[in-house]
C-alpha cells in the first residue's frame, strides 16, 4: 500500500513536470522518470512482459527518438521560436467538462454491479514465477496462440509507419523532377506557413 | 358468350401458344426496311422506294401465309399466340394473330404495299425520297405492333409509335410552317389519347394484376359497373383521339398537309381506324357495359353527322375526303360501339379500299395539276384525266352505298346494327348521314370533273380571297414536280388494283348468317343478342337508298345540270362568299378547344412563370443556397487549423461517449 | 471479484490513471511546442495502458495486457511518424509552433 502511494506521487509529479517544463529536453527527462515508475506499477500488477517492454520500447526507443529530434532542431540555423502558451477559454471549459465526464464514467464503471472475471487462464502467483498469470510464458502463449492475428496486425502497422516516415522525412528529390522544383515547392510551403501564422 | 375460350385456360392466353416464325417475320420486316432505308438512303436513292415496297409486299405475303395460324381454333383458343418476353406473372409480351388482327394486318400490309408502289411515282424527285420510305415502313411496323400485340402495353407502344410515324409524315415537308403546325397538333391530341389508354391499363392492372388481353377479358364480369365504365371511357378517349371522333377530330383535316399517299395510308385506311380496332378488341368489356356502348355509339353517330356536314362546305379536295373519312369512321365507331362488331369491322374493311382509292385518285389529280387542291380551280377534268375520273367515280359510288358496291353492304349493316341493338336515333342519324355523304361526294365529283376547266380563272372571280385559308396554297415540293405530266403507270396500277375490292369486297357480307364474313368472325365475336325489330334489312337498304338518291339529286341540281355547269364560276363565287361562317369555321370547335385548353394552359403558364417559378421554385433554390452558405460558414469557423482546438473537439467527443456509458451502463 | 489487490483498491489505480490522462490532455491542449504535445499524448497512452493492465489484473484475463501491447506498438508508430512530420515542417518553415501551421484552415 505504501509503495503504491510513493509510486503514484512520482507518476503525477513527473507528468506535471513533463507538460509544464520550459525546455523540451526537460520534458523528456521527466517523462523518462514517469515511464520508469509506470514500469514498476506494471510489475506490481503482474504484467511482467509489459514492464520490460515499457523500459525497452518507451524509454529506450521512443524517448531516444525525441531526444534526437530535439538535438536536430536545435542544431538548425534558427532556434525554435515559440510564443506564450495560450489556453483558450472555450477549449479549457470543454476540457473541464470532459474531465468531469471521465470522472463520472469511472465512478459509474466501478460501482457497476456486473464486473465478473471473464476467464482465468492461469493461477495467480508470485511475480517472477513461471506458468502463473502475467508471466512471460503466459503472455507469450496468449500472444502467439489465441491473439495471433492482432499481433500480425501490429507488424503491418509498424511497416506502414516505416514507409510513411521514409516518405515524409526522406529526400524530396525522387518525387519532384528537378532540384529547382523541389526548392520551389519547399519555399512555397514555407511562405504559406509564415503567411498564415500572422 | 364471348371469349369463352379464355375460361378453359388458367393463364387466359387468347391464342394457341406456339412458335410462329412467319408472324415474327411479318412484324419485323417493315422495321428492317425502315432501318435500311434510313441508314442507306443516300446510297439507295430511288432503290429505297423499291426496297420498301418489296418489303411491304413480302409482309403481305407473310400475312396471307399466316392465314391458317390466325384462324386456327384449339380447345377454345382462337388464333396464334407467339410469346416474346416473359417478365413476371401477368406481365408477358407477345404477338397475337386472331381473325380480328389478321384482318387488320391484311389491310395494313396489302393496301400499304399498294400505296408504297404508288408513292414511288408520287414522290419521284422529292429531295427526301428515301426518308419518306423509311417513315412509311416504320409506320407499317408501328401499326403491326399495335394490332398484333396480345397485351395492352404492346398495344400502347404501337399506339404511340403510329402517332410518332404520323407526326413524321404529316410534317414530312417540314419547310412548310403549316405542315409543322399540323404535325404538332396531331401529335399533341394523339398523346392526350395515349394518356387515356394508359389510365385504362392502370385500372386493369390494378384489378387483374395482368396486362394480357386474355386475363383482362376473362375478368370482364368482375369489374363492377363503376370501374368498367371508367376503363371503357379511358380506352375510348384514346380511341377518339386516334380515330378523330368529336371533339378530338380537329387534327385530321389539318393532317392533310402531309403527302397524299400518307393521307391515303395513315389518315384514311389504317391508323385512324385504330380506335375501331381497340373497341372491337375490347368487345368483351363493352358488351358488359350498356352505358359505355351508348356513349361510344352516340359519339360515333355525332361524328358521322358532323363530318358529313363539314364535308359539304369544303373546297379543298383532300379536306373533303378528310371530313368524309371522319364521318365514315364515325359509322365504324357507332357500329362497334353499339355492339354490332362485325358490321363496324366490315365497314373498316370496305372503307380501307374505297377511301384509299379516293385519296390515291385525288393524288393523281393533284399530281397532274401541279399540287392544285382547290376543287373550284379544277373542273372539266373528265376528259383530261379519264383514268382518275373512273377511279374517283367508283370510289364515290362505293362510299355513297350504291347497291352492289362494297360500301352499301357494310354501311347498311352498321345502320341496321344500330337499330338491332336498340338505338333508333343512331339509326336515323346513319340514314341522314348517308344522304349527306352522297351529296358532298357527288358535289366534289361534279365540280371537279364536269363543266369547264377553271384553273386559268382569276381566283378572285371564284371568291377565293385568302388562298392559304381556302386551301389553294401550292402544296408540296413545288420545284420537285414538273407541271402537268401524266401519272406514271406506277401510280395507275395501285389505283386500278384497288378498284376491284372497292366494288366487290362487300359481297363477302352477302348471305347473312351464311356469309363468309360471319363465318370468319363468328369464333371471335360470337352471336350477339339482338332485338327483333320490325324493320328488315331490305327496308333499311331502301330507305337509305332513297336518302342517297335525294342527296345525289340535290348535288346534281346544284352542280351537275347544264345551266349549273355553264354558270359555274359565278355560282361558286356566290357560294363561297355566302357560306355561313359557322360552317367555314367548322362549328368553332377549334376555337373552343383553343379557348378551353390552350388559353387556360397559357394562363396557367403565365401564372407559373410570374408567381410560382420566381417566388416558390427559385425561392426554394435560393434559400437552399443561402442555407448551405451560412451553415458552411458556421462549420468552417470550426476549422481553425489549430491542432490543439481539434484535440479539444476530440476530447469533448470522447467525453460525450463516456457520459453516455456512465448514465446508461456498458451493456 | 478482487476489488483490491495488495491492499490497494481498484478505484485508487483508476483514479491515478485518470489523473495521468488529464495531465496529458491538458498538456496536449495548452502547449504549442509540438514535441511537448507529442509527449503529452504519450502520457495519455500510458494512462490508458495503466487502466488496461489494472483491469487485466482485476479480472485475471491477459487480454488487457495484449491490448496494452498493441497500444505500445501504435504509440511507437505514431511517435515515429509525428516526429517525421515535425522535422519536415521545421525544414520548410524554420519554426515549430503548431498554431502557425494552419495552411488548411477553413
Amino acid at each position: 500500500m505504501i509503495p503504491f502511494w510513493i509510486i503514484g506521487a512520482v507518476l503525477v509529479i513527473s507528468a506535471l513536470w513533463t507538460v509544464t517544463a520550459r525546455k523540451p529536453i526537460y520534458s523528456v527527462v521527466s517523462l523518462l522518470l514517469n515511464f520508469a515508475a509506470l514500469a514498476t506499477t506494471y510489475l506490481i500488477l503482474h504484467a511482467e512482459f509489459l514492464a520490460v517492454m515499457q523500459i525497452i520500447v518507451y524509454s529506450g526507443a521512443i524517448l531516444m527518438l525525441f531526444v534526437f529530434v530535439i538535438a536536430l532542431l536545435n542544431s538548425g540555423i534558427a532556434p525554435i521560436l515559440l510564443g506564450r502558451d495560450r489556453v483558450p477559454v472555450a477549449p479549457a471549459a470543454a476540457a473541464a467538462l470532459a474531465a468531469i465526464a471521465f470522472v463520472a464514467t469511472a465512478i459509474a464503471a466501478l460501482h457497476a454491479p456486473a464486473i465478473v472475471p471473464i476467464a482465468t487462464h492461469s493461477p495467480l502467483g508470485a511475480v517472477g514465477r513461471g506458468n502463473v498469470f502475467g508471466s512471460i510464458g503466459d503472455f507469450g502463449q496468449a500472444l502467439f496462440l489465441s491473439r495471433l492475428l492482432p499481433f500480425e496486425v501490429t507488424a503491418l502497422i509498424l511497416m506502414v509507419a516505416v514507409v510513411g516516415v521514409v516518405l515524409l522525412a526522406g529526400d524530396l528529390a525522387p518525387y519532384v523532377p528537378t532540384r529547382r522544383r523541389a526548392e520551389q515547392a519547399r519555399r512555397a510551403l514555407r511562405e504559406a506557413i509564415l503567411r498564415e501564422g500572422k | 358468350m364471348m371469349f369463352g375460350c379464355c375460361m378453359a385456360n388458367p393463364e387466359h392466353i387468347m391464342g394457341v401458344v406456339g412458335s410462329y416464325p412467319l408472324l415474327i417475320a411479318l412484324w419485323l420486316l417493315p422495321l428492317l426496311g425502315a432501318v435500311l432505308c434510313w441508314a442507306f438512303g443516300p446510297q439507295l436513292q430511288r432503290a429505297a422506294g423499291w426496297l420498301a415496297t418489296v418489303i411491304a409486299f413480302a409482309a403481305f405475303a407473310c400475312t396471307l401465309a399466316s392465314w391458317g395460324a390466325g384462324t386456327q381454333s384449339l380447345n377454345g383458343a382462337l388464333g396464334a399466340d407467339q410469346p416474346l418476353v416473359r417478365w413476371m406473372p401477368g406481365f408477358h409480351l407477345g404477338l397475337l394473330l386472331d381473325p380480328l388482327s389478321l384482318l387488320w394486318a391484311c389491310i395494313i400490309t396489302g393496301v400499304g404495299a399498294l400505296i408504297h408502289l404508288y408513292s414511288i411515282g408520287y414522290m419521284e424527285g422529292d429531295s427526301a425520297f428515301a426518308r419518306f420510305f423509311a417513315y412509311m415502313n416504320f409506320f407499317l411496323f408501328a401499326m403491326l405492333t399495335l394490332v398484333l400485340s396480345d397485351n395492352f402495353v404492346g398495344l400502347l407502344i404501337g399506339w404511340g409509335l403510329v402517332g410518332l410515324a404520323s407526326y413524321f409524315l404529316i410534317g414530312f415537308w417540314f419547310h412548310k410552317p403549316s405542315a409543322v403546325a399540323a404535325a404538332r397538333k396531331a401529335f399533341v391530341i394523339n398523346v392526350a389519347g395515349d394518356v387515356g389508354i394508359m389510365f385504362a391499363i392502370f385500372l386493369i392492372v390494378q384489378k387483374t394484376g395482368s396486362i394480357g388481353f386474355g386475363n383482362a377479358f376473362a375478368a370482364a364480369d368482375t369489374y363492377g359497373p363503376t370501374l368498367l365504365l371508367a376503363i371503357c371511357i379511358s380506352l375510348f378517349i384514346g380511341a377518339a383521339a386516334k380515330s378523330a371522333q368529336v371533339p378530338l377530330h380537329t387534327w385530321l383535316p389539318d393532317a392533310m398537309e402531309g403527302p397524299t399517299p400518307v393521307s391515303a395510308l395513315i389518315h384514311a385506311a389504317t391508323m385512324v381506324t385504330a380506335g375501331v380496332y381497340l373497341i372491337a378488341r375490347c368487345a368483351p368489356l363493352w358488351s358488359h357495359d350498356g352505358n359505355a356502348q351508348l356513349l361510344v355509339g352516340t359519339i360515333g353517330g355525332v361524328t358521322a353527322l358532323v363530318g358529313a356536314v363539314l364535308g359539304m362546305v369544303q373546297w379543298d379536295i383532300k379536306r373533303i375526303l378528310a371530313y368524309s373519312t371522319m364521318s365514315q369512321i364515325g359509322y365504324m365507331i357507332m357500329g362497334v360501339g353499339v355492339g354490332a362488331y362485325e358490321a363496324g369491322v366490315a365497314h373498316f374493311f370496305t372503307h380501307a379500299f374505297f377511301k384509299a382509292q379516293l385519296f390515291l385518285g385525288s393524288g393523281l389529280i393533284i399530281h397532274a395539276l401541279s399540287n392544285e387542291q382547290d376543287v373550284r380551280r379544277m373542273g372539266g377534268l373528265r376528259k383530261r384525266l379519264p383514268f382518275a375520273f373512273i377511279a374517283m367515280l367508283v370510289g364515290v359510288l362505293a362510299i355513297c352505298g350504291i347497291p352492289g358496291l362494297s360500301g352499301s353492304f357494310s354501311k347498311d349493316a352498321v345502320i341496321q346494327g344500330a337499330l338491332d341493338h336498340g338505338h333508333p336515333w343512331l339509326y336515323a342519324v346513319g340514314i341522314v348521314t348517308a344522304g349527306m355523304t352522297a351529296y358532298y361526294m357527288f358535289r366534289m365529283l361534279f365540280v371537279t370533273f364536269f363543266g369547264r376547266y377553271r384553273g386559268d380563272v382569276d381566283p378572285s372571280e371564284l371568291g377565293i380571297r385568302h388562298p392559304e385559308f381556302a386551301g389553294t396554297a401550292a402544296h408540296g415540293d413545288a420545284d420537285a414536280h414538273e407541271s402537268h405530266h401524266a401519272p406514271a403507270w406506277l401510280m395507275n396500277v395501285p389505283v386500278a388494283v384497288l378498284i376491284v375490292p372497292s366494288i366487290f369486297a362487300g359481297w363477302l357480307l352477302y348471305g347473312g348468317a351464311n356469309s363468309p364474313w360471319h363465318r370468319f368472325f363468328d369464333p371471335q365475336f360470337g352471336a350477339a343478342s339482338i332485338l327483333h325489330v320490325p324493320v328488315s334489312e331490305m327496308v333499311t337498304t331502301l330507305v337509305t337508298l332513297a336518302c342517297v338518291a335525294l342527296g345525289i339529286l340535290i348535288a346534281y341540281l346544284r352542280y351537275g345540270t347544264a345551266t349549273a355547269r355553264d354558270n359555274a364560276v359565278e355560282r361558286l363565287r356566290r357560294e363561297t362568299v355566302g357560306m355561313w361562317p359557322i360552317l367555314t369555321n367548322a362549328f368553332y370547335i377549334d376555337v373552343a378547344l383553343d379557348a378551353i385548353f390552350v388559353k387556360t394552359s397559357e394562363a396557367l403558364g403565365r401564372l407559373v412563370s410570374r408567381v410560382l417559378d420566381p417566388h416558390v421554385v427559385d425561392g426554394a433554390v435560393r434559400e437552399a443556397a443561402i442555407t448551405a452558405q451560412w451553415s458552411g460558414a458556421l462549420v468552417r469557423s470550426l476549422q481553425t487549423g489549430l491542432v490543439r482546438a481539434y484535440a479539444v473537439f476530440l476530447a469533448v467527443g470522447i467525453a460525450c461517449f463516456a457520459a453516455f456509458y456512465a448514465f446508461h451502463g456498458v451493456h | 471479484m478482487a476489488t483490491s489487490f495488495s491492499g490497494v483498491p481498484i478505484f485508487d489505480y483508476e483514479a491515478l490513471a485518470s489523473v495521468l490522462f488529464f495531465i496529458g490532455l491538458a498538456g496536449a491542449i495548452a502547449r504549442r511546442n509540438p514535441l511537448v504535445m507529442l509527449m503529452s499524448i504519450e502520457l495519455m497512452f500510458n494512462a490508458a495502458n495503466l487502466a488496461f493492465i489494472v483491469f487485466s489484473r482485476a479480472w485475471l484475463n491477459n487480454a488487457g495486457q495484449i491490448f496494452a501491447f498493441l497500444v505500445i506498438t501504435v504509440a511507437a508508430a505514431e511517435a515515429a511518424i509525428a516526429l517525421a512530420i515535425v522535422v519536415v515542417v521545421f525544414r520548410s518553415a524554420q519554426q515549430v509552433d503548431v498554431d502557425d501551421v494552419r495552411v488548411l484552415h477553413g
